[in-house]
């Protein structure tokens, strides 16, 4: 039993990819919002002084991206299963509610950190160029950037699940999400923010970030994991 | 029908009578508490003269928070007594019965000073014994409300869907009050009408996330699916309820907190008092909103009925 729910959820993941990989719909568009809101962050940052640092707002800017472009590629993904039909027969077929939501959450997850491998880059060679980095603790990045990722991407796919059937979709799901989301952005932003500044003093924070989120990760994936039996179905 | 709608008109009213009467009664028994020491200029009508005080300034730059007071100024063995008339982070002014002296701050080996203590009434304070109980029943009812959502996650029974629904009413009831008078304190107290601090920012993520509910519920049709979407995000809300509790206790937050045993007698006799009336009042905006949707239920039954 366990290896045909291992069979079935490698498929839905699978299904998830190769519709990606032919339509390049949620890469195209998740990234080319996170440019866009690399353009506004440019404009925003405009008017500051010549001896504003950029390194003091990059864990902040940088979440704020992750966290609206996860929401617009969020609400894609289940569209998409929505209007083709494929949650129906997805539900009608002889696959465990749980199998669904962990293949969702994995799918949602890999678009979701493919998009944020690339926005980083773009991000310190827009912002970051010519500030002093510490490299041993920005290799500390991704680590948060997954563990932040895993929670964004296990509760927004329930969210979204939620949001998909409801009358005013793009608007639904930003209002349950982002407070929801806000013990996670407080602890990724702090730990990512001590990370970009590096040195000794910073890891101790990190850390005490990372925890947050991963204790964060744990509670809400849970829950999320326990809720959408009954949410997929109703 | 009858009894629980005249229950519910009894809790308010007796919610009421104790509520306003700890609030009326703390202002005979347990007296208004002082700011601590205020300076005397202005408003010297709304400041309470407490005493003498005589004590040793650390540093000779803190003289400046005592111009007008008496001050023992030690220079070198000499040591020179008079009225503070001007200081600066740099020299202070002394009036010595008439003759002005200026001391350079790096010369005071020590200075003491010494005047009357004043406190200004604490009349913000007295906000406590509304603000707090309306929080915490806020929490309470929260929480009844995401029992309910999990009630009808179970059992699917519509009724439970409808407990949930009209907790999170009250909820959001309280937590406006809550708000609303937490605003006007911090005014008061901090200065500031809003501060992004660990309680006041949790506690405006749980207003959001009860507004959110409505949202949910308000833009789902199917009603089956409502009350599903509805009890499911009440739970996943309800996560925020105990961060929000308990954050004053875990990071350093400029919230006041209660330290057990840290009320006096009178104070904590109006605080509880004022807590039983709250939750009475609670339960009663909770049972008659009940019964008024248990009577259009009725109505629309009826109605159904008559259409044949």
């Amino acid at each position: 039993m366990a290896s045909l729910s291992g069979r079935q959820f490698r498929a839905m993941v699978k299904k998830d990819i190769v519709m990606e990989l032919r339509t390049k719909e949620m890469i195209m568009s998740m990234g080319l919002y996170s440019l866009l809101t690399m353009v506004v962050y440019f404009v925003a940052l405009s008017q500051t002084g010549s001896n504003f640092d950029p390194r003091d707002i990059a864990a902040g800017l940088l979440w704020l991206a992750f966290i609206f472009t996860s929401m617009l590629g969020l609400n894609r993904s289940l569209v998409h299963e929505k209007d083709q039909g494929c949650l129906e027969a997805l539900l009608l077929s002889p696959v465990d509610r749980p199998v669904i939501f962990f293949a969702k959450v994995i799918g949602n997850l890999i678009f979701l950190l493919a998009v944020e491998a690339l926005t980083i880059p773009v991000f310190g060679f827009l912002f970051l160029q010519g500030s002093s980095l510490d490299i041993g603790s920005m290799a500390l990045v991704p680590l948060i950037m997954f563990a932040g990722s895993v929670g964004i991407a296990g509760v927004g796919t329930l969210l979204a699940t939620m949001s998909v059937n409801t009358s005013g979709k793009d608007f639904v799901l930003p209002v349950l999400f982002i407070p929801l989301m806000y013990p996670l952005l407080l602890g990724a932003v702090s730990a990512t923010a001590a990370a970009i500044t590096g040195g000794p003093d910073a890891m101790g924070g990190f850390w005490i970030g990372m925890a947050w989120v991963v204790g964060y990760d744990v509670i809400m994936l849970l829950a999320s994991y326990g809720l959408y039996e009954f949410i997929v179905g109703a | 029908m009858k009894s629980a709608s005249t229950r519910a008109l009894i809790a308010l009213a007796l919610g009421g009578v104790l509520t306003l009467g700890a609030f009326l009664g703390t202002f005979f028994w347990a007296g208004v508490p002082d700011f601590g020491f205020v300076r005397t200029a202005g408003r010297a009508e709304s400041v309470r003269y407490q005493g003498p005080f005589k004590q040793e300034v650390a540093e000779a730059r803190y003289l400046q928070n005592y111009v007008g007071y008496r001050a023992e100024v030690e220079t070198d063995g000499d040591i020179v007594q008079g009225t503070i008339t001007e200081a600066s982070d740099d020299a202070v002014t002394l009036d010595a019965d008439g003759d002005s002296v200026t001391i350079d701050a790096a010369d005071v080996t020590s200075a003491i000073v010494s005047g009357s203590t004043y406190g200004r009434p604490d009349w913000g304070q007295k906000i406590f014994y509304f603000h707090v109980p309306v929080a915490e029943i806020s929490f309470i009812v929260f929480a009844v409300a995401a029992f309910y959502s999990l009630r009808f996650i179970m059992t699917r029974r519509r009724q439970y869907d409808q407990k949930a629904r009209v907790a999170m009413e009250v909820t959001l009831t309280f937590i406006m009050l809550t708000m609303a008078t937490g605003i006007l304190w911090t005014r008061a107290a901090w200065g500031v009408w809003w501060e992004w601090e660990p309680r006041l920012t949790t506690y405006f993520i749980m207003t959001l996330l009860v507004i959110a509910y409505f949202v949910l519920r308000n833009s789902v049709e199917d009603e089956e699916r409502r009350a599903l979407y509805a009890a499911a995000f009440s739970i996943l809300g309800f996560i925020d309820a105990p961060i929000s509790f308990f954050i004053t206790r875990l990071i350093p937050s400029n919230h006041p907190v209660i330290e057990r045993g840290g009320l006096e007698t009178p104070m904590l006799v109006s605080f509880i008092v004022a807590q039983i009336g709250m939750l009475l009042v609670g339960y009663a905006i909770y049972q008659l909103r009940m019964g008024e949707m248990k009577l259009t239920d009725r109505i629309e039954h009826a109605k159904t009925l008559l259409e044949g």
